[in-house]
């Protein structure tokens, strides 16, 4: 059948006015109002060089107010959009893209000594809204971190007092310490020893001899041996270290000689039993078993091993006086034992006795610093019953 | 060897060291210096092949350094041989003669650890406690904690004899302190219940098979 | 003999046959005695928990030798299956020579139990020496102190690395240590990065931690089997954690009678050797 002009025609016409009809059925879309109000801007726009540890002048920190249809307003903000350049007016490369609620971003692949612009706009899916600015900014490489002037501050403080004091010392100043109470313990085990006619034992720890407490031990060793010297009591050293046995022998021997008495110097009485701890304290055992000592006396760095000397030299019946600056080993000898020197009693102790300028130097110096740290504490506590933070935030280093 | 051969020499030795909660035996011995043993040569070829081998023996003598070949010239040889050198003459302490050489190698060691120490751990142990016990004094518990702190702080205090005052928050600093030395031994207690509690898990589910 | 001397005589080995049998006997005859989760543990969990899905990986270092594995083990297992769980990374190192074979242990265990795939899922990178070393070259490019894993594959190859570079990256690092590890991880790590820590320690060690938790420095701790108990029950997925506690709790009661009685006997015999009093 041939088509005819009108008939045509009229099929155009149908077909022209259902295309409308059938674009919309195919695209139902386009009839929804299209968004086109952009979300508000964020303001407050601020970026600055980021000190951090290790600092390479590479982090620049950039933080923004949130958009105001952020969250409220609209509430349509989806993500912020940063930009970053080095020319002033210009968007450049799109740095990051954050979340919304985030009001911060740091920069972390800065050119030290570049200043660059950066650009901060909110996005809520359809639209940009304009731009927020900042620049330039450059990143510089520092010398010193400010957040830390704190540290430097209490750390000045710190070894200025040992420095002042061990100077003090050095010129002959007369520095009070008071007496430790543990080493009138000490005396009276060593004095109960000669009494009752038996032999003292002094377990300097199983420390290596660059251990401090083992240092600290090996000052009071050497009074206590002027006391056995002079009395005659026999003293037997175990030590657990090859070199903390020469040591020790060179202490006892020079403490006797200072008594007056180097003939009643023994050698075999300084032994080295074991590296290994619990052999040591198995063979410690061995000799309060078999020469019944009457006063045990356990000053160094001890550690699991603690428990097994102590309760067995409790089990013998001696007199025992303990002294370390291991936590974890003091609650064993203060159960077990008749006096505890604790943590920093041991240290005191050989200050006093020895008065060697450098140990009476560092033992003042802490003391004044607990004065310093309660006065810091003390006046935080007022600060913040007052309601005033800024003096504790200064030592807020994170 | 079959892992049955090797969970059974493990519960014999482990049987062995208990014993000695009966009395000293030879077997308690043999167990311990079996132990003693076979970790110093253990920690041995660990030190070896992770301190020494990568820093000092391929750089000085096989000219490597990570798997990766390095020139008999390059700086990474002879810098190796500062720690090596250093190390060496930590020895001497046990010649009377050159002993005072070893204080060098000492020096360094101690003075470069204290150095990068001192100011983190002044700040972690020191700073960050101060400000984070600058507490209002709004509870009891907060009321004791910086009662404690200032007790104990005290009692440590060496320049003064404690008399009055002083005295009287020295006595109240070793009340907490003995406060804190019973939690320490009754979490110390626990914790070698829990070693002896794995100890029995294992003789009785690996070894026994008695439980799952 | 008087009752007091009786039993401040009685021979220490039948105190420990007592411990030995308080030991077993919950083993064949479970008495699930509660484990109440506290709140340093459950600040570690919430602290994994509330990661997001498509976080950079946790770190877990594993610094312990074998004597302390029956309580840090099962922390160990119980937060790799937590992350795994979460599909959440993990790599795993160690600054312990003997961490090397037990990290190995417990990666493959946890491994097996879900679907994860090495390099993706998680990684080991193996033992390294240096203690401060370590943590601090890892603040600045984790590379550089770790070029290869533990089977000698780069680091930059392995998927699971991709954008991590140093502490920036890592959402969280948690310590499981038998000796003072996490006082170097706060000092070294958390300190100078701000990186946030968390530990699992034995419990010999958990009361001088508890500090670092008051003050924000560590984000949470687990102390102890206790501690591998509690994080088991909040996981819910009991292991030797929870199995160990009713004969930690019967030993634990027992230990308390013996200390109870054994106080009231001395002060008794103390008592008894005091002269009686004169009369007027």
């Amino acid at each position: 059948m041939r088509a005819t002009f009108p008939s045509l025609a009229v099929l155009i016409t149908v077909a022209l006015g259902a295309a409308p009809l059938c674009a919309q059925v195919a695209e139902p879309d386009s009839l929804l109002p299209v968004d086109t109000d952009p979300p508000a801007a964020p303001s407050n726009l601020a970026a600055i060089d980021l000190i951090t540890n290790n600092d390479a002048g590479d982090r620049i920190a950039i933080t923004w107010d949130l958009s105001p249809d952020d969250g409220a307003g609209a509430g349509d903000v989806i993500e912020y959009h940063i930009w970053r350049s080095e020319t002033a007016g210009s968007r450049g490369d799109t740095l990051a893209v954050v979340a919304a609620g985030t009001s911060q971003h740091v920069d972390a692949a800065a050119e030290p000594g570049t200043p660059y612009y950066y650009r901060v706009a909110s996005y809520d899916g359809t639209n940009r809204s304009t731009d927020a600015t900042v620049g330039p900014v450059a990143g510089r490489a520092s010398f010193f971190q400010p957040t830390r002037a704190s540290v430097l501050a209490l750390m000045a403080t710190f070894f200025g007092l040992v420095l002042l004091f061990t100077r003090l010392a050095q010129r002959g100043s007369e520095l009070f310490v008071r007496r430790i109470p543990g080493l009138n313990a000490v005396e009276e085990a060593v004095g109960r020893a000669t009494e009752m006619g038996r032999p003292v034992l002094y377990v300097p720890g199983i420390g290596e001899i660059d251990n401090i407490m083992t240092i600290a031990s090996l000052t009071i060793l050497s009074h206590v041996a002027k006391i056995t010297a002079k009395y005659e009591t026999p003293l037997i050293v175990p030590t657990a270290r090859s070199v903390v046995m020469s040591a020790a022998e060179e202490v006892v021997k020079e403490a006797y000689a200072e008594a007056g008495r180097p003939d009643a110097y023994n050698p075999d009485n300084i032994r080295y039993l074991s590296d290994a701890q619990f052999a040591f304290a198995g063979a410690v055992n061995g000799i309060m078993l078999r020469e019944k000592p009457a006063a045990n006396l356990y000053l160094g760095a001890f550690w699991a091993e603690s428990l097994l000397l102590a309760e067995t030299g409790f089990e013998a019946g001696a007199i025992q006086v303990a002294g370390t600056a291991m936590v974890s080993q003091l609650p064993f000898f203060v159960t077990a034992c008749d006096f505890t020197l604790m943590g920093e009693e041991l240290y005191a102790a050989s200050a006093y006795l020895s008065r060697e300028p450098k140990l009476l130097g560092s033992l003042k110096g802490s003391d004044w610093m607990k004065v310093v740290s309660i006065t810091i504490m003390i006046v935080g506590i007022i600060m913040n019953l007052v309601g005033v933070d800024a003096f504790l935030n200064w030592f807020q280093v994170q | 060897m079959p892992t049955f051969v090797l969970t059974t020499i493990a519960a014999l030795l482990t049987l062995c060291a208990y014993s000695f909660l009966y009395k000293d035996n030879p077997f308690y011995k043999f167990a311990e210096h079996l132990v003693v043993g076979v970790s110093a040569g253990y920690y041995l070829v660990i030190y070896y092949y992770n301190y020494i081998d990568p820093n000092v023996a391929s750089p000085i003598f096989f000219l490597r350094r990570g798997g990766e070949a390095i020139a008999l010239g390059g700086a990474e040889w002879w810098l190796a041989l500062i720690p090596g050198v250093l190390g060496l003459l930590l020895y001497t302490r046990f010649f009377p003669k050159w002993g005072w050489i070893g204080r060098w190698p000492l020096a360094i060691y101690i003075g470069g650890y204290a150095g990068l120490g001192i100011s983190p751990v002044m700040q972690s142990r020191v700073l960050e406690q101060l400000r984070a016990n600058a507490i209002p004094l709004t509870s009891v518990t907060n009321v004791l904690l910086v009662v404690g702190l200032i007790g104990t702080l005290t009692y440590f205090f060496f320049s003064m004899k404690h008399k009055g005052i002083l005295g009287g928050l020295a006595r109240i600093g070793i009340v907490f302190l003995m406060v804190g030395f019973g939690a320490s031994f009754g979490y110390t207690v626990m914790s070698r219940v829990s070693l002896l509690i794995g100890r029995v898990e294992f003789l009785l589910a690996d070894w026994l098979h008695l439980i799952e | 003999m008087r009752w007091f001397d009786r039993l401040l005589g009685i021979d220490r080995r039948w105190i420990f046959l007592a411990i030995g049998v308080a030991v077993v006997i919950p083993f064949f005859a479970p008495m699930g005695f509660p484990v109440v989760v506290t709140e340093p543990v459950r600040r570690l969990y919430d602290a994994i928990e509330e990661l997001p899905s498509d976080s950079k990986p946790i770190f877990l270092s594993m610094d312990y030798a074998p004597a302390t594995t029956p309580e840090l083990d099962p922390m160990s297992l119980a937060i790799m299956r937590h992350a795994f769980r979460r599909g959440l990374p993990v790599v795993v190192m160690t600054l312990h020579p003997a961490g090397y074979g037990l990290a190995q242990r417990a990666i493959a265990t946890a491994a097996e139990e879900f679907d994860v795939e090495y390099g993706v899922d998680y990684a080991f990178l193996g033992f390294h020496p240096g203690i401060a070393a370590v943590m601090l070259g890892m603040g600045i490019d984790i590379q550089n102190v770790y070029a290869e894993d533990a089977y000698g594959t780069p680091v930059a190859d392995l998927p699971i690395m991709e954008g991590v570079r140093n502490y920036d990256d890592v959402p969280l690092l948690v310590s499981i240590a038998g000796s003072a590890y996490p006082d170097s991880w706060i000092s070294f790590a958390y300190q100078p990065y701000g990186q946030r820590v968390a530990a699992g320690v034995t419990a010999v060690m958990a009361t001088d931690y508890y500090p670092y938790l008051d003050s924000g420095q560590m984000v949470g701790l687990l102390g102890g089997m206790r501690g591998a108990a509690e994080y088991e029950v909040l996981i819910e997925r009991h292991d030797k954690g929870v199995r160990g506690m009713d004969s930690q709790s019967v030993i634990h009661v027992f230990i308390i009678v013996l200390v109870v009685l054994g106080n009231i006997a001395y002060f008794a015999q103390r008592k008894g050797k005091r002269p009686a009093p004169q009369e007027a």
